[in-house]
C-alpha cells in the first residue's frame, strides 16, 4: 500500500468517511509496509472450479506439493479469502456467479487465472458460450499459462504474487472500483443490459476513497434506475407463469 | 445368456407389430430400430411395456442440412436384457416439430428441453420448453449446422495478443518453452 490513494475526481459525491490527512504519513507508510509484509505470508485462497484445472489443486494443498508451506491455505467462503483462483475454463453462466464471488470478497483482494483457458479461451477458444478474457470482467494480477498449469507453476506464481503483494504492487482490485464503468460494461455485453449485482459497487469506492473518473459512466448510470426497471417488470413476469403452467398436461 | 448375443426373437416379433419399423443388430448389445415419425410413440410403448425396455437414457439429436431433416435417436435400456435399443426417426427441418414421449418415459422432458434449446425442435406436448442451459442467450439455437459458432465468437468476444515479453522473462529466469 505505498501508492497514493488516487485523488477523488472533482464531481465525485461527498465520500462517506472524510479522509484522514495525516493517512498516508510517514508512519502510516510504514505500517502498510508491515501490513503487506503479514498479509503476503497469509494467503487464503478461494479456489472456483470451473474447470478441469481444478485437479491440479488436490496435489498443490496436499503433501506432495504442499502449498501451506509457504503460507497460502484453502479457504471455504469468499468473504474470507484473499486470492480467487479461477480454474479453467468460464462459461457465460459461471462468469456470473465469479463475479458475485468476487464481488463479495474483502479488499484487498487477488485473482489468478489458472490455465490457458482464463487467457484467451485456450481449448475452447471457438466456443460459443465460452468467455474468452477473464480480465475483460474483473481484474486479473496474473495468469498461469499451460493446459494445464503443473503444481510446480502453480506454486512459483504463487511466490511471485506474495513478492509482488509485500512489495505492494499487487493493486489490480483497486481497478475493479476506479476502472468500474467499463468492468460494468464488459458484463453487460455479455449478460444483457439488466445485469446487476447485489454488491453497491460504487458506494464502496467512495466509502474506500478508490472514487475515479472511470468509476461512474453510461454503464452506471443504468444501475440507478434498475429499481424502476425491475419494479415495471414484475407484472410481465407474472402471467408468464401463469402460461407456462398451462401447458403442462 | 443367449439375449446378450444378438437379438432376442420375441423383440422380432414385436416389432412386426408396428408398420414402417426396421430392425438392424449392431454390435454386443446395441439394437439399431429405424421408424417412422409417426410410429414411434406406438414402438417406445411395446418397448417399455412389453419387452422391459424401461429406462429413456437419452434422447440425441442430429442436424443434417443436406437432407433438410433432424435425426431423432431414442435410447431406452432394458435392465433385464441388458441392451440398448436406440430408435432413429427423422422430421423435416421445417417446422421443426415432434411430438412429446413425456407421457411414456417421464425424463423426456430433460431431453425434449434441452434439445428444444439446443436445435430448436418443437416437442408437442412436452412440459416444460423454457430456457435450461443457456441463460442470457438470445441467438439462434447453437447446435444448428447452420449457426457460425467462429463468427459468433469473433463478434462477441475480444482476443487478447500473446506478447513475448512474458517469455523473456521466463527466459531470463532459465525457463521457456521446450523443444
Amino acid at each position: 500500500m505505498n501508492e497514493q490513494v488516487p485523488a477523488v475526481a472533482d464531481d465525485a459525491p461527498e465520500a462517506c468517511r472524510t479522509p484522514d490527512a495525516e493517512e498516508r504519513s510517514l508512519w502510516r507508510r510504514v505500517m502498510d509496509q508491515v501490513a503487506d509484509h503479514c498479509r503476503s505470508r497469509s494467503l487464503f485462497v478461494l479456489h472456483y472450479c470451473t474447470g478441469c484445472g481444478a485437479v491440479e489443486l488436490p496435489p498443490t494443498i496436499t503433501s506432495r506439493f504442499d502449498m501451506e508451506r509457504v503460507g497460502v491455505s484453502p479457504m471455504v467462503t469468499p468473504r474470507q479469502a484473499d486470492l480467487l483462483l479461477i480454474t479453467g475454463y468460464l462459461s457465460v453462466k459461471t462468469l456470473k456467479r465469479v463475479i458475485l464471488s468476487y464481488e463479495q470478497m474483502q479488499s484487498p483482494k487477488y485473482v489468478l487465472g489458472f490455465g490457458s483457458c482464463t487467457i484467451n479461451g485456450g481449448m475452447y477458444w471457438n466456443s460459443y458460450a465460452t468467455v474468452k478474457r477473464l480480465d475483460q470482467y474483473i481484474p486479473v494480477d496474473g495468469f498461469i499459462a499451460g493446459c494445464m498449469p503443473r503444481p510446480e507453476a502453480v506454486q512459483q506464481v504463487f511466490l511471485d504474487l506474495m513478492a509482488r503483494i509485500d512489495a505492494g504492487q499487487a493493486n489490480a482490485w483497486r481497478d475493479y472500483y476506479l476502472d468500474y464503468n467499463r468492468y460494468l460494461g464488459h458484463q453487460a455485453a455479455l449478460f444483457g443490459e439488466d445485469w446487476h449485482t447485489p454488491t453497491d459497487v460504487v458506494a464502496e469506492a467512495r466509502h474506500y476513497g478508490h472514487f475515479g473518473p472511470g468509476t461512474t459512466g453510461v454503464h452506471t448510470a443504468r444501475l440507478e434506475t434498475y429499481t424502476e426497471w425491475a419494479m415495471s417488470k414484475i407484472p410481465e413476469l407474472l402471467p408468464e407463469r401463469g402460461a407456462n403452467e398451462k401447458v403442462r398436461p | 445368456m443367449s439375449q446378450s448375443k444378438g437379438l432376442p426373437s420375441s423383440l422380432d416379433v414385436i416389432l412386426h407389430e408396428i408398420p414402417g419399423v426396421r430392425m438392424t443388430p449392431k454390435e454386443g448389445r446395441r439394437i439399431r430400430v429405424d421408424s417412422t415419425p409417426d410410429s414411434l410413440p406406438a414402438l417406445l410403448e411395446l418397448l417399455k411395456g412389453r419387452m422391459g425396455f424401461m429406462h429413456l437414457s437419452a434422447i440425441s439429436c442430429v442436424d443434417w442440412p443436406e437432407t433438410d431433416e433432424f435425426e431423432l435417436v431414442y435410447h431406452v435400456w432394458s435392465h433385464e436384457r441388458k441392451s440398448l435399443v436406440s430408435a432413429h426417426v427423422s422430421i423435416a427441418r421445417d417446422p421443426g416439430r415432434f411430438v412429446s414421449v413425456y407421457d411414456i418415459h417421464t425424463p423426456a422432458g430433460f431431453y425434449e428441453r434441452d434439445i428444444h434449446e439446443m436445435f430448436g425442435v418443437v416437442f408437442v406436448g412436452s412440459p416444460n420448453l423454457r430456457k435450461f442451459i443457456l441463460t442470457s442467450w438470445d441467438g439462434p439455437p447453437p447446435m444448428l449446422k447452420s449457426f457460425d459458432t467462429l463468427q459468433y465468437v469473433n463478434d462477441t468476444y475480444a482476443w487478447v495478443d500473446y506478447r513475448p515479453e512474458w517469455l523473456r522473462d521466463i527466459q531470463g529466469k532459465g525457463g521457456g518453452i521446450v523443444s
